[in-house]
């Protein structure tokens, strides 16, 4: 227990959040912008290095899920059916496409130069973000999922696609055809969300009941035989444990750590190859609803904004912190000796 | 015969006196009459003798004539009478007549001679007399007239001058009397023009007043007084024009009054005269109109100035709240007429329809628009300053009971209009002040409080951490707790002397004073007194337990003394995880909290793993590592069916002793085995890693023996389907995106 020493705060909090949910943000992969889409209808970018929020966008309805494509432009999938894309610096707005429901995720492909988004309709769907604004010029194709797209997540040529249902497809961007892989979630519960490693051996995901499991792509039994689940964001409280569902995970983009947050308010940072807890940080007011590591892995910005899990009710205001992160935090440990019983 | 002499005599005379004083006597009517007549006389006796041939006889009687007198007409006629008396002889004769009857005749026919040349004479004089009459009136006449016109009568009868007869006397004068006529015609003729001129003007000017006859006074038609007349009739028309002239320039002015103030002029007009709206007729210029004009502009100038007054106090209401809210410009510019006018005088404000009632409604709306939005900005400003004056009181620990309700009641109050804004404003700035002031004076106390009170809480971290029994075990960070150790303990040692100045600063000040210290509302005082008694308290209770520990050790000394060697007296079990829970470190306590009991496993724990590899598993993880639970718990579910199904299952015997060291005698301790035997369902990728990691589940009792329902979803009935997964499942965000959609 004296290895995950709490901070005092919860780091630095942005002016200006969202006025609603918060469903995610992403630090760029070139500096310290934050883009975070919201149920408020807003895209919004943030100079977290000022604190500043930068440009807004507003929708016709929440925004569930955003990336960026560039430095300079970035993507949201609404609940409104659409996916645009937006130019920061001049405010420009691109029409990508619609799906037939809400669009729940997007992800942009840096290898396949490709947008791909996960929809309530029950399909994938691959964009082709110069073709913007020209009716299906922009779709690439459409690929039929067994179930309403819940999480996405993309390594390399890799895409990871968890539904409802408990389903996982593993897809090559090269060849969209068919999944490489069609797996059921080791969980037995509804898939929160899907983290590749950045390794690109395999996946984390996470439910509803307070679990993550570690999953691998390599199908050899050696292999398989190194995946396992552990159990996290739960309470114990008068004999009775309290299970959070964990709503994000985040891996450390040097490290390979990654860190769980869940709808008991808490950030925890894990060690997956030796199965160790790093780090937990304070509780934050409400539920951790997403988490993004920064490009160098300083910084670490974390959505505190309340998930719905307990339907319309009263909650903490939603707010996004951006914490400064310590090496001690995220380097995984060597192996201690194990301490010799008295 | 005899007889016969007298009449020839006198017919002689007649014949002589003719031709004698007549010469043309044919041209005399009445004397050839009257000599007919003496003739007819004569010859009346004659005639009567020749009646039986008067043809023959005549004809003879002419020869007669002829034969007598050849050219003298006087001759002839004597001869008619003499004929006739020769031809009256004749018959005398011839009847035989006496010479008295002859007589009585002639006398008879010498009368009625006479009676005849009477008659003439009478005429003849009455015809004179009518004929001077006829002069003299005309001269009269010619007279009155030429006095009339007030001209020297042309020509007046002299006597002496007297020119030829009274004929010629008459037909001198008519001619002039009938010039006259005709020019006095002519005079009366101007006469009635001019004065029907003055007599419209005069109509026109003042109607009711003047009301002359259209008579003119034929007396008088002298031209100077034509010329009088000319003249009333000059300034008549002058006075007119006046009028006029004025009757415009009231209408301009008028004009320009209505068209400032946005009033129909037409309207104005036609309401005081209605022929003034017409550009063709002329206009009434009556003393009346013109009055009423000039009480009509009298009436609007003061709407004017009264408006002007009006427009001037909200146009420097409005720069007022311009100021006071850095409106921007272009707003102010919308507005930029009305404010020019700010200082205008009345005549200087001329353009149309800047004081109509339109417009100053408008622009009565723009300053009750601002000073709404002063008054949002007010209340807001007064918010603020009530939030700074809180935040100060807490940042102070100062509480004011009433402080409250105050920024809702000063709220609604300025809402209400009871309290002008700025008022509460100046209050709430005094309160501030004073906070600050009070503040200040506490701020030396409140340092010391603080710091006292962040001794209290290192006092009691560490008395939490003296009763972690595994506080010296080595571990990541520990010499870093025991060196906070070190330095709470060094801490403690201060806090009398702390409390001490404390409580010496706290009595001067509320000497100072005359009032109570207090903290977040608490006397400071009391709440040292109160702290000082628990130490106090705390202080024996130690002591007792140092004292009972002595009484122990003696105790087991004796024991050792009878059955050898020693228990280790570190584990006192009770002292395990109580602490943990009550000091209320919460943010130390970790979700897989079993980590604590696990650093130092118990034989018997270790004794239920299967084998020594997991064994050795579990020793890592369970010492600070992941809380690895194979596989989930098949049904997570919150019907009490599972949590028997979960109690049927295998006990775990080895940690039956572990429930009550944790405290959680209620947790129902979840057969780990069982578990993961339902796992054995599981989809096939998981199969490999089961039966590998069954004992790390049981690592984390705690967590695996109770993990009921996600409390959070507890309440939720759709989510417990969510457990059978053959049914319809939905994520958090498709149940809010539904309660969204439902909400609009």
């Amino acid at each position: 227990m004296s290895t995950a020493t709490t901070t005092p705060t919860g780091g630095r909090e942005l002016s200006q959040p969202p006025s609603d949910g918060i469903s995610n943000l992403r630090f760029s992969n070139h500096s310290d912008l934050l883009l975070v889409s919201s149920w408020d209808k807003t895209l919004r970018l943030y100079d977290v290095g000022e604190n500043v929020l930068k440009a807004e966008f507003l929708h016709a309805g929440p925004v569930l899920d955003c990336c960026f494509h560039d430095d300079s432009s970035g993507f949201s999938a609404s609940a409104d059916h659409t996916v645009r894309r937006y130019a920061f610096g001049s405010g420009k707005e691109d029409f990508l496409g619609r799906h037939d429901a809400p669009v729940r995720c997007v992800e942009y492909s840096y290898a396949a130069g490709q947008v791909i988004t996960g929809s309530w309709d029950k399909t994938l769907k691959c964009w082709d973000p110069r073709g913007a604004n020209s009716s299906d010029r922009a779709l690439v194709g459409t690929y039929l999922q067994p179930e309403r797209v819940y999480s996405l997540s993309l390594v390399g040529y890799r895409l990871v696609v968890a539904t409802a249902g408990r389903h996982v497809n593993v897809y090559d961007l090269r060849n969209m055809s068919q999944p490489e892989q069609r797996r059921e979630s080791s969980l037995k519960y509804q898939t929160r969300s899907v983290r590749c490693y950045p390794n690109g051996t395999g996946f984390a995901l996470s439910s509803i009941e307070g679990r993550v499991a570690m999953e691998f792509f390599d199908l050899s039994e050696a292999a398989q035989a190194k995946k396992y689940a552990f159990k996290c964001h739960r309470k114990s409280e008068a004999g009775r444990d309290i299970v959070y569902p964990v709503n994000a995970m985040a891996f450390h983009p040097i490290y390979g750590t990654f860190a769980t947050g869940g709808c008991d308010g808490y950030v925890n940072v894990w060690d997956g190859n030796n199965k160790k807890r790093l780090y937990q940080y304070s509780k934050y007011p409400t539920s951790i609803a997403a988490l993004s590591f920064s490009r160098d892995g300083l910084l670490l910005a974390v959505a505190s904004s309340y998930t719905y899990e307990e339907g319309e009710i009263l909650h903490e205001p939603d707010a996004i912190f951006v914490r400064n992160i310590n090496e001690v935090e995220v380097k995984p440990k060597p192996k201690a000796l194990p301490v010799p019983p008295p | 015969m005899t007889l016969a002499s007298p009449t020839h005599k006198k017919v002689g005379l007649l014949r002589n006196r003719a031709a004698t004083g007549h010469d043309p006597l044919e041209a005399t009517p009445s004397f050839c009459s009257a000599v007919a007549a003496a003739c007819s006389c004569s010859c009346s006796s004659v005639c009567r003798h020749i009646t039986t041939s008067p043809a023959g006889n005549n004809i003879q009687v002419g020869q007669l004539n002829m034969a007598h007198v050849s050219t003298d007409q006087l001759l002839q006629l004597e001869t008619t009478c003499g004929s006739f008396l020769y031809e009256l002889q004749i018959i005398w004769d011839e009847v035989g007549e006496t010479d008295t009857e002859r007589d009585k005749m002639l006398l008879e026919l010498e009368q009625e001679c006479l009676e005849v040349y009477r008659r003439k004479v009478d005429q003849a004089n009455r015809y004179r007399a009518q004929l001077r009459q006829t002069i003299a009136d005309s001269e009269a006449e010619l007279a009155a007239i030429c006095s009339a016109m007030g001209e020297p009568p042309v020509h007046t009868k002299q006597p002496t001058q007297r020119v030829g007869n009274l004929k010629e006397e008459l037909n001198s004068i008519t001619p002039q009397l009938e010039e006259m006529r005709k020019r006095k015609g002519e005079r009366l003729k101007q006469f009635l023009e001019v004065m029907e001129q003055i007599r419209n003007i005069s109509v026109e000017v003042m109607p009711s007043e003047y009301s002359p006859s259209r008579h003119v006074d034929e007396s008088d038609l002298s031209i100077r007084k034509l010329e009088e007349l000319y003249r009333q009739l000059e300034s008549l028309q002058k006075e007119k024009n006046d009028r006029l002239k004025q009757i415009m320039d009231h209408l301009s002015t008028l004009n320009e009054l209505c068209s400032v103030l946005g009033v129909a002029f037409k309207e104005t007009v036609r309401e005081i005269h209605p022929t003034l709206d017409d550009t063709e007729a002329s206009k009434s210029i009556s003393n009346v109109t013109i009055e009423r004009l000039a009480t009509a502009i009298g009436r609007l100038r003061e709407i004017k100035i009264e408006r002007m007054q009006k427009l001037q106090d909200l146009a420097s209401t409005m720069l007022e709240l311009w100021n006071l809210m850095d409106t921007p410009i272009e707003e102010q510019q919308l507005f930029q007429n009305v404010t020019c006018n700010i200082a205008a005088s009345e005549e200087e404000i001329t353009e149309s329809n800047t004081l109509s009632v339109d417009f100053l409604s408008y622009v009565e709306e723009e300053v009750l628009r601002l000073e709404q939005l002063k008054v949002s900005k007010m209340k807001e400003l007064v918010l603020k300053k009530k939030t700074e004056l809180e935040e100060l009181r807490r940042q102070g620990h100062l509480v004011v009971e009433e402080a409250e309700n105050e920024p809702e009641v000063a709220i609604s109050a300025i809402e209400s209009g009871a309290i002008d804004a700025s008022f509460v404003l100046n209050q709430i700035e005094g309160q501030i002040a004073e906070v600050k002031e009070e503040a200040f004076s506490r701020k030396d106390i409140l340092e010391r409080v603080e710091k006292w009170l962040a001794a209290c809480e290192e006092e009691a971290w560490l008395e939490e951490y003296n009763r972690d029994e595994n506080r010296y075990n080595a571990g990541r960070g520990a010499h870093l707790t025991l060196k906070r150790a070190e330095k709470a303990r060094a801490l403690i040692n201060k806090i009398p002397g702390m409390v001490d100045t404390l409580v010496a600063k706290i009595t001067q000040w509320e000497k100072e004073r005359g009032i109570g210290f207090t903290y977040d509302g608490v006397r400071l005082l009391t709440m040292l007194g109160e702290y000082t008694i628990v130490r106090q308290e705390k202080e024996q209770e130690r002591k007792r337990q140092r004292d009972q520990k002595k009484l122990q050790g003696q105790l087991i000394a004796e024991q050792e003394a009878l059955y050898g060697s020693k228990p280790s007296p570190s584990k006192p079990q009770s002292a395990k995880k109580v602490p943990r829970t009550s000091t209320g470190g919460s943010n130390r306590r970790l979700s897989f909290g079993g980590a604590a009991t696990l650093q130092t496993p118990k034989p018997d724990y270790m004794h239920s793993a299967k084998s020594t590899r997991t064994a050795k598993k579990l020793d890592d993880l369970g010492s600070r590592g992941l809380d690895i639970a194979g596989l989930p718990v098949k049904k997570l579910s919150y019907n009490d069916a599972i949590t028997k199904h979960q109690e049927v299952g295998m006990p775990r015997k080895p940690f039956a002793s572990l429930i009550p060291v944790n405290t959680i005698p209620s947790a129902p301790s979840m057969p780990v085995i069982a578990s993961t035997l339902e796992e054995n369902q599981a989809p096939n990728t998981m199969l490999l890693l089961t039966p590998k990691n069954p004992a790390t589940a049981a690592a984390v009792p705690m967590h695996v023996a109770s993990t009921p329902a996600p409390t959070c979803l507890v309440n939720d009935g759709k989510l417990s389907v969510v457990a059978s997964v053959e049914e319809t499942e939905y994520s958090f965000e498709e149940r809010r995106l539904a309660f969204y959609v439902g909400g609009r």
